[in-house]
């Protein structure tokens, strides 16, 4: 059991998540900085997650604080409150932690003893939304920034914190890279339109630039993930085996801001399985990424893994205990889940793997229902492949599977739409060869635009669209009994917009939200649309124009001064490439089209195979057995110039 | 063969409910490599069977699980089977785990069961603060199972704000009493009961900080009636502190006896490592 040092001595953060403890524990980004900040000798890291409202109400009854779960530990007593941001609708309860916290819940109204309030994670490549609110934010990995701002706070805490210095440490985080204060930029407006974000001093940089970990290898973390005694969502050993994805979907923020793709060695992947395993006692591993079907060798992985072979330690007569490498009918060998399938990964022989240990659930994500909204949207996967996908898992087992659509995409007209229903009952219809019990459960979301992708120009379908592209699936789909239809609320899916390409004004209409009680908007049970609506009319703010509306090539956008490693011109021309159906091929095996990730930091993908996995046409539009196959470089070389191709090709 | 397990839920620990005892004892069991037994079938799941399940929020010194080991994993003189106990209390076969073989205590020759003080401590280790393995011992898993054979459970409770001479008045009085009838909500309805004849033994037996501490024996059939129930009819004004299981009593040949007893060679290893 870990257990966190207390002392003033120490550096100390409050790792907060702004949901359930049930939702958060289980985050990896918040496991990896726990550790990291722990094995510092001058520094502790604790946890805190979001309390439901009962609880909530009980604490502010008896005058109790946020607390950390560690050593229940008062909130305000930190130094620094981080949160994780993996979602735009856990903001309102970003502030409600904030104010359980006894801090004021504007940044600008703290005072030098107060903690400072940070925030990270994927949502904070859009920070402006909590900019009045956050004190800080991490642009992209946080393994090595995480040191670095502890080394700053550090240096304000042992010399008093004394009164009037707070601006000057706020200055000094400015300056580390990837590290973005708002409160050091200025902002200025022309009516509704955006004109200019300005740094207040000269040593403060105009552009944050995201952080980026070369090499996973360097960080194999976490080494001790913490098992819950309570049942939480994800309760399994994860072990992330690539970080980036270079498929180049156009509607995957993920995907755009994390590159380039950076495969953790196979040798270290079993090495964290088996170790995780044995620590934790769990029977069930997550090999996690964007995409874990493209890990290199990825069917040899998981047949290691499911047989005990990735174990290192002695089969020492175990007639149990998953030392046994023998592939007989051993039941307590491990489960495998894979997340984030892509169809033309998913082989016959990744199912087979999968399948040997209990079948844990599968979920494809065609995205798109025809063939020319999957190449506006560049997810390059043929009809064939989704079909080759579904036979293999109904061949090995299966009887169920879902997939996952996303509805209001650009362009989409219902034909696209209608050929949901018309792709799902084929699957289902594959599975009836294989069992009477087959059948596919199908999940639409509604496409919300995010920043730093080609479609963050396009304006998102307003709710009755949504609604009526889901009667649409429901009417194709007819009497099929074999498909189930599940959606998510097209309402939720409009809040969700605001806060994803919101400006700094959208603040005001997320604290009013949160002052009428809006906390836990992710749960349905608590999502009001209604307060949204009104907090945005309330607060002068067009909700039309933030949400619904498509931006123009020139228009500056908020997150403009946020630096996601893509050129600007590399997504507006991928958009007009997506609205005249061209594809993008994935350039972890084809050559470099500079879209900036690589070039502009010097580094490069590392990954262990040259050419794409088999199975599928790999949606390339080439053949990736002759041609254009680039070596690749296992370790990140030093490029001569800014500015050169990375991948070494053309 | 099954190893019969008792266990302590005691601190923060208790707040977890039962379902979650038994997730985290499975991992437990995966922790140390303790051999056993799958259900067959398309999910198969660690086969385990625990006795009463204890009320969320409870301690407890006496929690029991019996775990079916697979038969491979004995070895050597487990072919005498149950009747045998003379034979398997001098040696018992050893148990084979991931980690290598755990032979029986040779400390406790006393016991009619082989005792695996090696494997109670392993567990104890594998599991969260609060939980801690306090016997493992060998069963032939004949016999009805736990939660059918145990027929009263030893309590220790807390009124809160109740002092010693108020307590002992309110326990004669129920005891004198022909019927005592309480409320409970029972899934979601008001259902009163006489729980009188449920009530074996109650005493006060000393006072804390909070106030009176009684020990009750409750019996377990037809339903478990808990001290929680008990409280509101002793004291209506007061309310229970700390509750704690001391003891699941069955009821076999040889008169009262409980599943399993704590190990003392186990607890005198504790000792000396606390020490």
């Amino acid at each position: 059991m870990q257990q966190p040092r207390v002392g003033s001595d120490f550096t100390s953060w409050l790792l907060a998540y702004p949901d359930t403890y049930e939702i958060g524990l289980p985050n990896q980004g918040l496991q990896i900085l726990y550790e990291l900040v722990n094995e510092r000798p001058d520094a502790s890291a604790e946890r805190a997650y979001a309390p439901w409202i009962d609880l909530e109400a009980e604490m502010r009854t008896h005058g109790l604080p946020l607390f950390s779960v560690d050593t229940h530990r008062a909130a305000g007593e930190f130094d620094i409150i981080a949160f994780n941001l993996s979602a735009e609708l856990v903001y309102t309860n970003v502030l409600n932690c904030i104010d359980l916290a006894g801090v004021a819940v504007r940044s600008a109204q703290r005072s030098d003893a107060d903690p400072l309030i940070g925030a990270g994670g994927h949502c904070a490549f859009n920070p402006e939304p909590l900019a009045d609110f956050v004190d800080f934010f991490v642009i992209g990995d946080g393994e090595e920034v995480v040191g670095e701002i502890t080394d700053v706070v550090g240096a304000w805490k042992h010399s008093g914190k004394r009164s009037g210095t707070r601006e000057g440490l706020l200055r000094d985080l400015a300056g580390i890279e990837g590290v973005y204060v708002p409160s050091m930029y200025a902002v200025s407006y022309d009516g509704a339109a955006l004109v200019e974000v300005t740094p207040r001093y000269p040593d403060v940089p105009p552009l944050v630039a995201k952080r980026t970990v070369a090499d996973l290898a360097d960080w194999p973390y976490p080494r001790r993930q913490l098992v819950p005694v309570t049942e939480v969502v994800h309760d399994r050993l994860s072990v992330e085996v690539f970080r980036g994805c270079t498929r180049g979907c156009r509607f995957c923020q993920a995907g755009m801001i994390t590159r380039p793709v950076r495969e953790r060695p196979a040798a270290q992947v079993r090495e964290m399985v088996s170790a995780g395993l044995e620590r934790s006692g769990y029977d069930e591993v997550s090999l996690m990424s964007l995409s874990t079907a493209d890990y290199s060798g990825i069917a040899e992985l998981v047949r290691d893994t499911v047989t005990g072979d990735a174990s290192p330690h002695d089969t020492a007569g175990g007639a149990s205990g998953y030392g046994t490498a023998d592939a007989g009918a051993d039941p307590s060998r491990i489960s495998v889940s894979l997340p984030s399938l892509r169809v033309d990964a998913f082989t016959v022989d990744v199912a087979a793997q999968v399948s040997r240990a209990r079948r844990t659930g599968l979920t494809f994500a065609p995205e798109a229902g025809s063939w020319r909204l999957r190449q506006i949207i560049n997810k390059l996967i043929t009809e064939e492949d989704l079909y080759g996908a579904v036979r293999s898992a109904y061949s090995q087992g299966w009887h169920r599977m879902k997939l996952y659509f996303l509805t209001g995409l650009p362009s989409e007209m219902d034909p696209d739409t209608e050929a949901i229903a018309h792709l799902a009952a084929n699957c289902a219809r594959i599975g009836q060869e294989y069992t009477k019990r087959a059948s596919v459960t199908v999940s639409l979301g509604g496409f919300v635009p995010k920043p730093h992708t080609p479609f963050q120009w396009f304006g998102q379908n307003p709710p009755d669209e949504l609604s009526r592209k889901v009667r649409l699936v429901r009417s194709a789909l007819g009497r099929n009994r074999r498909v189930q239809l599940k959606w998510h609320d097209p309402a939720a899916s409009t809040a969700e917009g605001i806060a994803s390409r919101g400006d700094r004004r959208v603040g005001a209409a997320i604290e009013y939200v949160w002052r009428k009680g809006g906390t836990f908007q992710e749960w349905s049970e608590r999502f009001d649309l209604a307060l949204w609506q009104e907090a945005m009319s309330a607060c002068g703010l067009d909700l039309d124009w933030y949400v619904h509306r498509h931006r123009g090539e020139h228009e500056m956008l908020p997150w403009d001064h946020i630096g996601a490693g893509l050129h600007r011109d590399f997504l507006w021309q991928d958009w007009q490439d997506a609205l005249a159906g061209h594809g993008l091929p994935d350039c972890r095996w084809t050559p470099c089209y500079d879209c900036g990730a690589c070039t502009e930091y010097g580094i490069e993908h590392i990954v262990a195979s040259p050419v794409a996995p088999n199975g599928g046409s790999q949606g390339t539009g080439q053949d990736l057995a002759t041609g254009h196959v680039v070596p690749v470089e296992l370790r990140p070389r030093q490029l001569a110039g800014a500015g050169a191709p990375a991948g070494g090709g053309a | 063969m099954r190893l019969r397990v008792r266990f302590s839920k005691t601190g923060k620990i208790r707040f977890i409910g039962h379902r979650d005892v038994a997730r985290v004892t499975e991992r437990a069991v995966r922790k140390v490599g303790l051999p056993v037994a799958y259900s067959e079938g398309f999910s198969p799941r660690m086969r385990m069977s625990f006795g009463l399940a204890l009320p969320t929020g409870y301690e407890s010194d006496g929690e029991f699980v019996e775990l079916p080991l697979v038969d491979s994993a004995l070895v050597d003189g487990a072919q005498g089977g149950a009747g045998a106990s003379d034979d398997v209390a001098a040696g018992g076969p050893a148990i084979v785990c991931r980690g290598g073989a755990h032979a029986p205590c040779e400390h406790e020759p006393e016991l009619d069961a082989p005792s695996y003080c090696t494997i109670a401590e392993a567990l104890s280790e594998a599991l969260p603060v609060g939980m801690e393995v306090s016997a493992a011992v060998l069963t032939d898993g004949r016999g009805p199972s736990l939660q059918a054979a145990v027929r009263t459970c030893g309590w220790r409770f807390e009124i809160v704000g109740l002092d010693e001479a108020a307590a002992a008045k309110a326990v004669a009085a129920l005891l004198a009493a022909g019927t005592v009838v309480t409320e409970r909500v029972h899934k979601g309805e008001t259902v009163s009961s006489d729980i009188r004849p449920s009530v074996e033994v109650l005493q006060v037996v000393g006072r804390s900080d909070l106030g009176a501490v009684l020990s009750a024996e409750l019996s377990a059939t037809p339903r478990v009636v808990r001290p929680s129930e008990l409280v509101p009819a002793l004291a209506s004004a007061h309310d229970m502190g700390k509750a704690r299981r001391t003891h699941q009593w069955t009821c076999g040949a040889a008169g009262r006896a409980e599943p399993a007893v704590p190990s003392r060679c186990a607890q005198r290893q504790k000792e000396t490592l606390s020490g």
